[in-house]
């Protein structure tokens, strides 16, 4: 048995060491906050270091192979800035709500939200894939009430475990035929046989309730409904959490599915997979038009970037893999620096786009942060997303979906418009009244800088890129 | 290898001056103002020094469809895309740097006087001209098209915060209708990699692309470049984003901003794709004639200054494309003479008219009148550009329009004679609203009272002039040298085109 086990091992126990310590060693606040980073980024680095030649199988049914380890990187590093981001929640109110309490709480349930991704990545059977899309959904569940007290979470909550549940039981559902059609629960003996009989209903059945399952994870057009309503009402860090790690999760799912089971029947699935991407590309697009609240406005714009995602899977495998991972790790940043800088505005005010005004005059440097993750998120170079976003038109022009391609660069010009909407909020409108000033501490500065430059720097540097395609490619 | 670092600072010395200048407080204006003039006059002295020893030491076209390149730099970049950092020169884009580097250095100088938010503006405009730098540079489609989308980042930004008018909805107007350009772009470089699986602009010009490929994709791309050169049913963008823009931004959208999209069209579009090219421009060609008539006339009913220098623009870039749409080699030719012409003059048009607005705060001419016998200096400067404009003998714009137009009626279609004819009339056009514009701002009794006490040009303000009269007049007087050097890039072109 190799090392690689290891980081999966840190992380299962991450959850329960902190509220073990939250149990035994309750009075030092600091500790648990310091032993989570740790343990995060320790199992970040570790992930890091280990380089993998072909998959390794644990106790026959725990596979780890390149595309899992990068997939996990995408999940810590979630984490890890779901963590930071959160932390000022706790100390302080914001935007007319009190703050949190029990944060070990919390952080355990990102800790088993984050393990449930590392579990999607790892089956190799049925039940453990679902098991993990499940962990990594109840936990999300609870972290959209956890503020008890506030009526709106509460009401997200609701709804978001309604919908969820359904969504759940068309998976399983799925799941059945899946196994009714194969006679077995393991995936690679299901990927062997349906490549022996590609035109089964059953196996139709299978997938079309598969997609619908997975969907709602995804927002995907028609099952994106959910989102707005629970990423406004839930508190801030959970909806950063659902935005990028709930949906990593379901790309992962999905990636799992496509290349795995269904691989000899991809060519079926692509005009419907292609039509359901062009549809939530339009439907997110649409939507963020018209928005004046950011957290509804970054729903849809993770709405649309799911669609952008959802592309990529209709290419080759190595290079759709890359894309995927690579857009993943982008989005991230991305969309972190957008929330930082949303909750630092948000702190001291309400969050919608007025109180976004002035924001150039008052501090530079949130400013440009905010171009700069806005400007990322729509794909203008030379920022990440523009990398990003051309892996991911890369892989599905290269089996020919020139049509697609064509719909979403031109989506993009409808995303654009919305977010220099944003942008024109904060650099151009001319405040109404007079501003509170606008306090950072010096981790917030920290942060906003780092991984303002991390979204500069990371796509034109060809590190990061050109580590993937040769790890996923070995 | 000291020349290629050299040619290479060219795009990263403006990225480096707005590093280097982060730390300085945004209260130490002068001190900002200096570092980036001082940035880009250096950029401007050694893209003048390596183009003076390309034009001395040029060898003659040898025949083949490859450029003559200088500074050829190739590093592999992203290998998940097998992209390059491929970097070199060529006649034309030589030429195409110095144009964009006078903009620019003209340009700070230009707006050395805006009184908000220096910091800020001096260095979305080094990112702009970074881009276009790159653009011109760059071999490698991925790398062609990074530099080519980076000026959205900024656009919008500069014109919302430093224009005039309806800044936001020029802005948003000119960054969407260039993003529109931009993704019919990417979409065909997507597909031009899938069918000649390189991005190499060098590699792909000696595979041939599939017909079938060429016949839709072509379109698409010479469309999508055209948008940036405003061709027409995209022109609109054009007039409300030079309106709404600040000086030096109307300078560097029109003086290079559309020539990149005409660049893009030449380099890119007709030379690797030459047999969609032959096939699709014949009915372009009635999307040019558009712009090449209507332009004069539009720009004869407007009263508004930058309106009128918006149209003039437009009709300008009709005959640039009237030459690339004729594809006979003295009309590429006397296309990529009018890009370089029509910057300068360009230039000086905005430049004259930004220095102007200053001081009357209108720019509707019939506000205006007896302006020559207050700002003499602005005023000659204005005339000089209308007359370059309106293809006076002497200066570049006559040069480059005549050849045009020869190369143009080389071409033996119907329609392209009729088009020639068409366009040789619109000239026509031109003068008439130059010189009317020309005598009702500057001739007759001053109108306002006000203006008597207007100073003429600054110091800074004359050299912005004088570079551009310079230009002119050198590219008008003795053309020879500039249109065989051009020849060198415009040969391997067209000999992709006889293939």
């Amino acid at each position: 048995m190799s090392l690689a086990i290891l980081p999966d091992i840190l992380l299962i126990l991450f959850p329960f060491v902190v509220l073990a310590l939250r149990l035994f060693l309750g009075k030092y606040a600091k500790l648990q906050w310091y032993a989570s980073n740790v343990l995060l980024i320790a199992i970040f680095i570790l992930l890091n270091l280990l380089l993998l030649g072909n998959t390794e199988y644990f106790l026959s049914n725990w596979k780890i192979d390149s595309f899992g380890i990068f997939m996990r990187e995408v999940f810590v590093l979630g984490a890890i800035c779901a963590l930071w981001f959160s932390k000022d929640y706790f100390m302080h109110d914001s935007c007319g709500k009190p703050r949190l309490k029990h944060m070990p709480e919390f952080t355990a349930l990102i800790g088993f939200a984050t393990f449930g991704g590392f579990v999607v990545v790892s089956a190799c059977d049925l039940i453990t894939l679902f098991i993990g899309l499940e962990l990594a959904t109840i936990p999300m569940y609870a972290l959209a009430a956890f503020n008890k007290r506030d009526t709106e979470g509460s009401e997200a909550a609701i709804k978001f475990i309604l919908m969820g549940s359904l969504a759940t039981a068309f998976e399983l559902f799925g799941f059945s035929y899946l196994y009714g059609f194969a006679g077995t629960l393991d995936i690679r003996l299901i990927e062997h046989i349906v490549s022996n009989s590609p035109s089964s209903p059953l196996l139709w059945i299978a997938a079309l309730f598969l997609i619908s399952g997975v969907g709602f994870k995804l927002t995907l057009f028609p099952f994106h409904t959910w989102a707005p309503d629970v990423y406004d009402g839930a508190p801030t860090p959970v909806t950063a959490l659902l935005s990028v790690t709930s949906k990593a999760v379901a790309v992962a799912f999905v990636a799992v599915l496509v290349f795995g089971p269904f691989k000899a029947v991809q060519s079926y699935l692509s005009p419907f997979i292609a039509l359901l991407a062009a549809l939530t590309l339009l439907s997110g697009n649409l939507g963020a038009l018209k928005q004046s609240k950011l957290r509804r406005f970054m729903a849809y714009s993770s709405i649309s970037q799911a669609g952008y995602i959802l592309i990529a899977i209709l290419g080759p495998i190595e290079t759709a893999k890359t894309a995927i991972v690579y857009y993943l790790f982008i989005y991230t940043l991305a969309n972190y620096l957008a929330f930082f800088i949303f909750g630092i505005v948000g702190s001291h005010r309400n969050e919608d786009f007025i109180s976004l005004r002035g924001l150039s005059k008052q501090n530079l440097t949130l400013a440009v942060g905010l171009v700069v993750a806005l400007m990322s998120l729509a794909g203008i170079p030379p920022l990440a997303g523009f990398f990003g976003k051309f892996h991911l038109f890369f892989a599905a022009a290269q089996t020919h979906h020139y049509v697609l391609v064509t719909f979403a660069v031109l989506n993009n010009v409808l995303a654009l418009y919305y977010y220099i909407q944003v942008i024109k909020a904060a650099w151009v409108d001319k405040p109404s009244e007079e501003l509170t000033p606008l306090c950072m501490t010096l981790r917030q500065k920290v942060v906003v800088v780092i991984l303002t430059i991390a979204v500069i720097s990371i796509g034109f540097l060809p590190f990061l890129s050109n580590n993937i395609s040769s790890g996923l490619n070995l | 290898m000291f020349e290629k670092i050299l040619f290479n600072l060219i795009w990263i010395l403006p990225f480096l001056t707005v590093l280097f200048c982060v730390p300085i407080a945004k209260e130490r204006v002068n001190l900002l103002k200096r570092i980036h003039l001082t940035s880009a006059g250096t950029v401007l002295l050694i893209t003048l020094v390596l183009a003076c020893r390309m034009m001395l030491s040029y060898e003659p076209y040898a025949g083949g469809n490859q450029f003559a390149l200088s500074y050829l730099t190739d590093i592999p970049w992203l290998s998940s895309l097998s992209a390059h950092y491929l970097v070199a020169a060529d006649a034309l884009s030589i030429l195409m740097l110095v144009l964009a580097a006078v903009i620019i250095f003209t340009g700070i100088l230009a707006s050395w006087n805006i009184n908000h938010g220096q910091k800020v503006f001096f260095a979305l405009l080094q990112i702009l001209a970074a881009s276009v730098y790159g653009v011109f540079m760059s071999f490698d489609l991925v790398l062609f098209f990074v530099f080519y989308e980076m000026e959205a980042l900024c656009m919008y930004l500069i014109i919302a915060n430093y224009g005039s008018g309806d800044t936001d909805y020029g802005g948003k107007k000119l960054t969407l209708t260039l993003a529109v350009g931009s993704a019919m772009v990417l979409a065909v470089i997507f597909g031009i990699y899938v069918e000649g699986s390189s991005f190499s602009i060098l590699e792909l010009s000696n595979i041939k692309l599939s017909e079938d490929f060429q016949k839709w994709a072509f379109p698409l791309l010479f469309m999508g470049f055209a948008v940036s050169s405003s061709l027409f049913p995209f022109h609109f963008w054009s007039p409300a984003g030079h309106s709404a823009a600040p000086t030096a931004v109307s300078m560097f959208a029109a003086g290079v901003m559309m020539k990149m999209g005409a660049y893009g069209c030449l380099r890119v579009a007709i030379y690797l794709m030459p047999e969609g090219a032959k096939l699709t421009l014949p009915y372009i060609l009635v999307f040019v004639l558009f712009n090449v008539c209507f332009g004069p006339f539009i720009a004869m009913r407007h009263k508004d200054l930058k309106f009128i220098t918006a149209y003039s623009s437009i009709s300008h870039l009709g005959l640039i494309f009237l030459g690339l749409t004729a594809l006979t080699p003295t009309a590429l030719r006397g296309a990529s003479l009018q890009m370089l012409s029509h910057g300068f003059l360009t230039g000086l048009f905005f430049a004259t008219i930004g220095m102007i607005y200053g001081r009357t705060h209108t720019r509707d001419i019939t506000q205006m009148g007896g302006l020559m016998k207050i700002m003499p200096f602005l005023g000659v400067g204005f005339v000089i550009a209308g007359f370059a404009g309106l293809g006076l003998p002497g200066f570049s714009g006559f040069v480059a329009e005549a050849t045009i137009f020869m190369g143009a009626f080389q071409n033996g279609g119907t329609l392209c004679r009729i088009a020639t004819v068409l366009g040789i009339l619109s000239v026509t056009a031109t003068a008439v609203y130059i010189l009317q514009t020309a005598n009702r701002m500057l001739h007759g009794p001053i109108t306002n009272e006000h203006f008597k006490t207007l100073p003429d040009a600054t110091f800074e303000e004359k050299i912005v002039i004088v570079t551009f009269v310079v230009c002119l007049l050198v590219i008008g007087l003795c053309p020879a040298p500039f249109a065989d050097f051009l020849d060198t890039s415009i040969a391997p072109i067209y000999a992709n085109l006889t293939r």
